[in-house]
């Protein structure tokens, strides 16, 4: 493997004594996106956490432009944490309700000690991207629909400008417009800085319009 | 298509939620009429009010919500339907006595609503079928029950239960496991066992194919169909046009509250009469894969005249005023400047 | 939007039938309180004074709720008796949930080895019954208010410090936690800015309804000897004093400190479920199907 990937390798993951994952290949080249498709249960969900770094694979390990990660979750430093970031399919799960749009865009910049002002900034330039109008961004998520809600998910990933971004499901709940909206934009950050995009979907009219390639788990 | 008389006929239903800031026109002057044996979807952009329809049909709305129009529910239809459930005789409301009068379902006491009307006559496929399932009790227990509470005998009840069960796709035997040892589908498979377990006339699906992989998805698609053409009515509300496509026979696209185009499936796939359906359509990944220009009104604050002017490439100052969409038969189209197809269905009969 | 519409819905106030429960709690809590601070001001007592010409005189308007036996005033001591249960309630609540709060924090947080050991620990003071746990801590410390306090608090973390562990581990695994740690917060922000605002209302709702047993420990102690020194107006201390008196037809000895602390402990615990009903978005939601 050489170049700028994300990839893993070999991987195998189980949840108690149920195996979901074995030693499983898979990459993401800079510039590329992957489709992944696969009946439910066959382990999608869980290859996409292994690559964001959230969960320990049992064998094998995960290599970040050709760095193998070890360790996990915090254990990984947060300049390579920030290189990959996850859009989940649930955006209420996937939001803290306390918290405004707003708040929830800037977060992962706040943690990582940028200033208030700065954080604003891009926060609104963000928001813009996606598609969101200043209004939404003081309500809270109870106070949004579903797809506006996915669209600050969408923010708040972009917002350390990853290398690789993984889409588990992301537009499933959506409606097309949403959808196509998202994907668009996520079509036009992974051209500006060449990105490795993964898409997880059941759908095979949309992994055949958006991937330039699928791998079935199955 | 059936030429029979409507089993639900929707008439200027209007529902308003009053915020302590604000009213939520949710749902605005909608008219729409379910045959029996037919199948209607609902689609439309997520905050578009087509969740509230179902709510308003179930009288499941909020209480600071005002309802008004009709929703007319025929209580004799079941009894004509026959052979579809086997060997029941008579709907459970032709056995409460109630006669041929029609029931507004939007009048209706909350207790006779709750009592003789949801789940009996009218079948909710819920969303989200983890939480709605009573922890508890096995699936056989929760689906014997059901059998029993709606006329089988205490011996028939576990038959039908086994014959449902494999009806919707599910193994008998995992009928003996709790909900949460069941998969996400299987509990999906069961919730519909249970929402067709009472035999219902008319069925509400609410989303029902959310979270679930495509080959569960067109399953539950696939009996929602076989119920219909079993003489069930069927309105589904999705925001997935591909499985709106794939059963329903006609489809009523929903936009800031009002239904702006409902038109047979395969004449709006193919040429659809409201410039927003068209844009809708071309939103798909197999199309133009192209989002709707621009950003949905709020609800809280919709514009004079057609909402999607805005948005819309043919508006001319004709669309400030509210096109008239006054009729309840599939083919219309609520637009000053409908695209070709729109004359051509207006004729197609209801 | 749909549902985002109803759920802005379902946070107006409403009429519901533990509304009423709930005002009428707050009346007597609010009355109760009142009463306690104004004591001093309006109706100073001396606590070591007595009486001898005036023992175990019936209620009369001069004395609402009678006399003892040495003469006291059975109301004017009860109200003071009320006002140390409820100090020694609420501090005690604070140092359980000081303890409990911690010890769940390290549980929830760090798991592994830590959580099964703290709660093997939580498990086993569970098992011995809380009232010989406090009495063995108010025996080797002198009978004073911070004794109690102490003993009361060190008897009553446990289901404080099991409510934050589970809040926390079923807060773990939600993906907004992965959210945040993806875009790269440490431990210490996950857990203070995204964990523990989640926790924070539980806990001090868990303390609140901590406050009514605190109450009754107490008055345990206080019962058995072992609270407050005996000529300090305790409501333990005036039941068990009252005992004598009852035998003597002086009813209202006993009673008249028994009911203000049924009264006063049931509007609390009134009061706290109905907080509980609004706070919790689970049990609001299953009030409204």
């Amino acid at each position: 493997m050489t170049g700028r990937a994300l990839a893993a390798c070999q991987v195998s993951a189980s949840y108690g004594s149920q195996r979901v994952l074995d030693r499983v290949d898979l990459h993401i080249a800079a510039g590329e996106t992957v489709g992944l498709s696969g009946p439910s249960g066959s382990g999608k969900s869980t290859l996409a956490r292994l690559l964001a770094l959230l969960h320990r694979p049992d064998s094998g390990h995960v290599s970040l432009d050709g760095a193998a990660v070890t360790g996990t979750r915090h254990q990984v430093p947060v300049a390579m944490r920030t290189r990959v970031a996850i859009l989940f399919q649930s955006p209420r799960a996937a939001t803290d309700p306390r918290l405004t749009l707003a708040e929830i865009i800037a977060e992962p910049l706040r943690a990582t000690g940028t200033p208030a002002e700065q954080a604003r900034e891009r926060t609104a330039e963000l928001a813009d991207t996606v598609g969101l109008t200043t209004d939404l961004l003081t309500r809270r998520p109870h106070a949004v629909s579903d797809g506006q809600l996915q669209r600050a998910c969408l923010a708040r990933a972009l917002v350390h400008r990853p290398a690789y971004l993984l889409c588990d499901e992301a537009t499933a709940m959506l409606d097309a417009s949403t959808q196509a909206h998202v994907a668009a934009v996520i079509g036009e950050y992974q051209r500006r800085h060449s990105a490795g995009v993964l898409v997880i979907s059941h759908d095979a009219a949309l992994l055949a319009r958006w991937a330039d390639r699928v791998v079935d788990l199955s | 298509m059936t030429t029979t008389d409507p089993l639900l006929a929707v008439a200027g239903l209007t529902v308003r939620f009053r915020l302590p800031d604000a009213v939520v026109h949710a749902v605005t002057d909608l008219h729409l009429d379910i045959r029996p044996g037919e199948l209607v979807a609902v689609v439309g952009e997520s905050g578009c009010g087509k969740s509230v329809l179902a709510h308003a049909l179930l009288g499941l709305l909020p209480r600071n919500a005002t309802v008004t129009g009709r929703a007319l529910l025929r209580t004799d239809s079941a009894g004509s339907r026959s052979g579809s459930a086997g060997s029941r005789g008579g709907s459970a409301l032709a056995r409460g006595g109630d006669g041929a009068a029609p029931v507004d379902l939007l009048a209706c006491p909350p207790r006779q609503l709750a009592r003789q009307v949801r789940g009996r006559v009218v079948g909710l496929v819920p969303q989200s079928p983890a939480t709605s399932l009573t922890p508890v009790r096995t699936g056989r227990r929760l689906l014997v029950e059901t059998l029993r509470a709606h006329g089988h005998t205490g011996a028939d009840a576990p038959v039908a239960a086994d014959r449902l069960a494999v009806d919707v796709g599910l193994d008998p035997a995992d009928l003996d496991r709790y909900p949460h040892e069941l998969s996400g589908g299987m509990a999906q498979r069961l919730a519909t066992a249970l929402a067709l377990a009472p035999d219902p006339p008319l069925l509400l699906a609410d989303e029902p194919t959310t979270g679930l992989d495509r080959p569960l998805v067109d399953h539950t698609l696939d009996l929602l169909r076989r119920r219909c053409d079993a003489g069930a009515a069927v309105l589904l509300i999705t925001h997935d046009l591909a499985a709106a496509q794939r059963v329903a026979d006609t489809v009523a696209v929903m936009y800031a509250s009002r239904i702006v185009e409902h038109a047979p499936t395969e004449a709006l796939f193919e040429a659809p009469g409201h410039p927003y359906s068209a844009a809708l359509l071309d939103a798909l990944p197999q199309r133009a894969f192209r989002p709707v220009p621009g950003h949905p009104p709020m609800l809280t604050d919709l514009p004079a005249g057609c909402a999607f002017a805005a948005r819309c490439d043919r508006a001319t100052p004709a669309c400030r005023v509210q096109p008239a969409f006054t009729g309840i038969r599939a083919g219309q189209v609520a637009c000053h400047h409908p695209l070709e197809r729109a004359e051509l269905c207006a004729e197609v009969p209801a | 939007m749909t549902a985002a519409v109803l759920t802005r819905v379902r946070r107006l106030p409403r009429l519901r039938p533990g509304r009423l429960g709930a005002t009428v709690a707050g009346t007597v809590l609010a009355v109760a309180v009142l009463a306690c601070l104004l004591a001093p001001v309006l109706w100073p007592l001396d606590q070591s004074a007595i009486d001898l010409s005036q023992t175990r005189l019936a209620p009369s308007a001069a004395h609402p709720a009678g006399t003892d036996d040495l003469g006291r005033d059975v109301l004017l001591r009860s109200i003071y008796g009320l006002r140390v249960s409820l100090l020694v309630g609420v501090f005690a609540a604070l140092v359980a949930a000081v303890i409990g709060g911690a010890v769940g924090a390290l549980a929830g947080t760090l798991g592994g080895w830590v959580d099964r050991i703290l709660m093997r620990l939580v498990d086993t003071i569970a098992a011995m019954p809380h009232l010989l746990l406090g009495i063995f801590i108010v025996a080797m410390l002198r009978p004073s208010l911070g004794a109690v306090v102490l003993s009361v608090g060190l008897t009553h973390w446990l289901s404080t410090a099991r409510i934050v562990r589970s809040e926390l581990l079923s807060l773990r695994h939600r993906p907004f936690i992965d959210a945040a740690v993806s875009g790269g917060a440490g431990r210490m922000r996950v857990l203070t800015r995204h964990l523990l605002p989640h926790v924070l209302p539980r806990l001090a709702l868990a303390t609140t309804l901590m406050i009514p047993h605190a109450v009754w420990h107490e008055t345990a102690l206080s019962f058995l000897g072992l609270g407050l020194p005996p000529h300090l107006a305790s409501l333990g201390n005036m039941i068990n004093d009252g005992r004598g008196s009852l035998l003597a037809g002086a009813w209202w000895a006993s009673l008249t400190p028994g009911l203000v602390l049924i009264v006063v402990t049931l509007a609390l615990a009134a009061l706290t479920a109905h907080w509980r009903d609004h706070l919790d978005p689970r049990v609001r939601a299953e009030l409204q199907l």
